[in-house]
């Protein structure tokens, strides 16, 4: 039988790991450093321009803008120093701007991915290069982000895109046996007019409840378990706390992009089959000529590769890539090794087209 | 992820860690466990069950919501204050004006840049005047 002072010692530990674990759990990181400036505002969408550290004259000529997707924050992308896009990017010499949309009230349940990419994606483009004093750009789009992007592309082709990099793009509805939020939101199952008349806009609570659903044991058990294996680790701990201060932090999406996700992407498949009618004008994506970088993460639940790799063969731009990185939806880009696989390719691609 | 975890305790337990034999057990079981959910949650049956599950949620909260919003609108009305509806239609006509004030700011940003170039290009054009001869000064 146990001494009863290697008890007491055995408790007392126990009892720490739980306090350093509900401290994790409870507490919020410090995240988005990188300084930046905040250039421009359209109701609740902000434009930000990092701020460069690296003299004009050695900067790369192109401006790059980075659009997040609706449903999240888009400091995933500046997580914390030594483990950011952003600061990574600053860093080599890019005049980097940031788009985030901020949360929608009840005042923009109405918001459709017509008015993101004609009436606010436009205005913040044109501010960007007037800052910039360059009339060519370079667009990021990850996930939503890069729907949004990829639109803005087909319907604005002459405005002086010439990069254009989609990350995890859920552009291709049509494998549906593969696309697990296809199934959930089959008309046969789910009411979306009735559920946007009850909430106005999809609440963030509910949208990453749909993504931890995809795989519950991993997003409800095990992310906490790897967190309890390895409090003794601080690195490990920081980087769980980072990103699950960013997991955590829920924005809602406006009604009326969500019906459109829902209802023209995920049900009709319209944008691939050149079907989709926004604002009148119907996106042809053969129209997108800019030079097109397009990153699968291999193991990706959100947006399956199926769903990036087609786009490829619908543009028209002569210099296009497909790469594939292993790792999940996220992980490509603020994972442990992001900074070695992901972003370097990206930014040797964008730095030789950005002179 | 699962995967990633089970690997890592197979690692822990060469190294001789006395809890690793309860860790690989745990972790294999988390993984099939981890797989039979992502399968489950991956069918028809239950995209079904989700769907009369919140159906049911939305038609049982559904009069009792409208039931609220209107009994808050008489409210405010008696009170004479504004509704959630005046609030809306006050923030989109904002929006709306943000934007035209945007698009002026754009054009007069223009504007500037052009008289800016033009008055350059003007003074590289022509050497300055000469200064104008002092008036003599009145006795």
């Amino acid at each position: 039988m146990a001494e009863p002072a290697v008890v007491t010692d055995q408790f007392m530990a126990l009892a720490e790991r739980l306090t350093s674990f509900s401290k994790a759990v409870t507490t919020k990181a410090p995240i988005a450093q990188t300084p930046k400036q905040l250039v421009w505002t359209l109701n609740k969408a902000k434009l930000y321009r990092y701020v460069p550290v690296v003299p004009r004259e050695k900067r790369h000529r192109v401006p790059l803008l980075l659009v997040f997707a609706l449903m999240n924050r888009p400091y995933v992308l500046d997580l914390r120093p030594g483990h950011s896009f952003v600061e990574f990017m600053v860093q080599q010499g890019y005049d980097l701007y940031l788009l985030d949309w901020g949360s929608p009230g009840p005042e923009d349940k109405h918001l459709k991915f017509d008015d993101y990419t004609l009436e606010y994606m436009p205005r913040a483009i044109r501010k960007m290069k007037a800052i910039a004093e360059s009339e060519d750009f370079s667009m990021l789009g990850w996930c939503i982000g890069a729907i949004l992007a990829t639109v803005y592309s087909a319907l604005r082709p002459e405005n002086g895109l010439r990069n254009l990099i989609l990350l995890t793009a859920p552009l291709d509805f049509s494998h549906k046996q593969d696309i697990t939020f296809a199934k959930w939101v089959d008309e046969r199952f789910f009411d979306v007019d009735k559920v946007l008349a009850a909430v106005g806009n999809m609440p963030g609570e509910m949208i990453d409840y749909g993504a931890r659903a995809l795989k519950p044991v991993d997003n409800y058990v095990l992310n906490y378990l790897k967190l309890w294996d390895n409090l003794s680790n601080p690195q490990v701990v920081e980087a769980w706390k980072a990103m699950n201060t960013w997991v955590t932090d829920n924005v809602p999406l406006a009604g009326g992009a969500f019906r459109q996700l829902v209802v023209d992407l995920y049900r009709n498949d319209r944008l691939m089959r050149g079907e989709w009618i926004v604002r009148g004008e119907r996106v042809n994506l053969s129209r997108i000529r800019a030079n097109l970088l397009t990153v699968i993460a291999e193991a990706d639940h959100i947006t399956p590769p199926c769903q990036s790799e087609s786009i490829l063969s619908k543009v028209s731009s002569k210099d296009k890539e497909l790469f594939r990185v292993s790792g999940g939806h996220i992980g490509i880009m603020a994972g442990s090794g992001a900074h070695r696989v992901t972003w370097p390719h990206i930014e040797n691609w964008l730095g030789k087209r950005s002179q | 992820m699962a995967d990633k975890h089970a690997a890592k305790s197979k690692g822990k337990e060469k190294d001789g860690d006395p809890a690793a034999a309860f860790r690989t057990v745990r972790d294999t079981y988390l993984d099939a466990w981890s797989k039979t959910m992502v399968d489950a949650v991956n069918t028809e049956a239950y995209a079904k069950a989700t769907g009369i599950m919140l159906d049911t949620y939305l038609s049982a909260s559904a009069p009792f919501r409208e039931n609220l919003e209107k009994v808050m609108v008489q409210a405010l009305q008696q009170l004479s204050m504004p509704s959630r509806a005046d609030f809306v239609s006050l923030a989109e006509r904002l929006t709306n004006v943000e934007m035209k004030l945007d698009d002026l700011d754009a054009k007069l940003d223009h504007i500037e840049k052009l008289v800016t170039k033009r008055a350059s290009a003007a003074r590289r054009r022509k050497p300055a005047p000469a200064a104008p001869p002092v008036p003599e000064e009145a006795s």
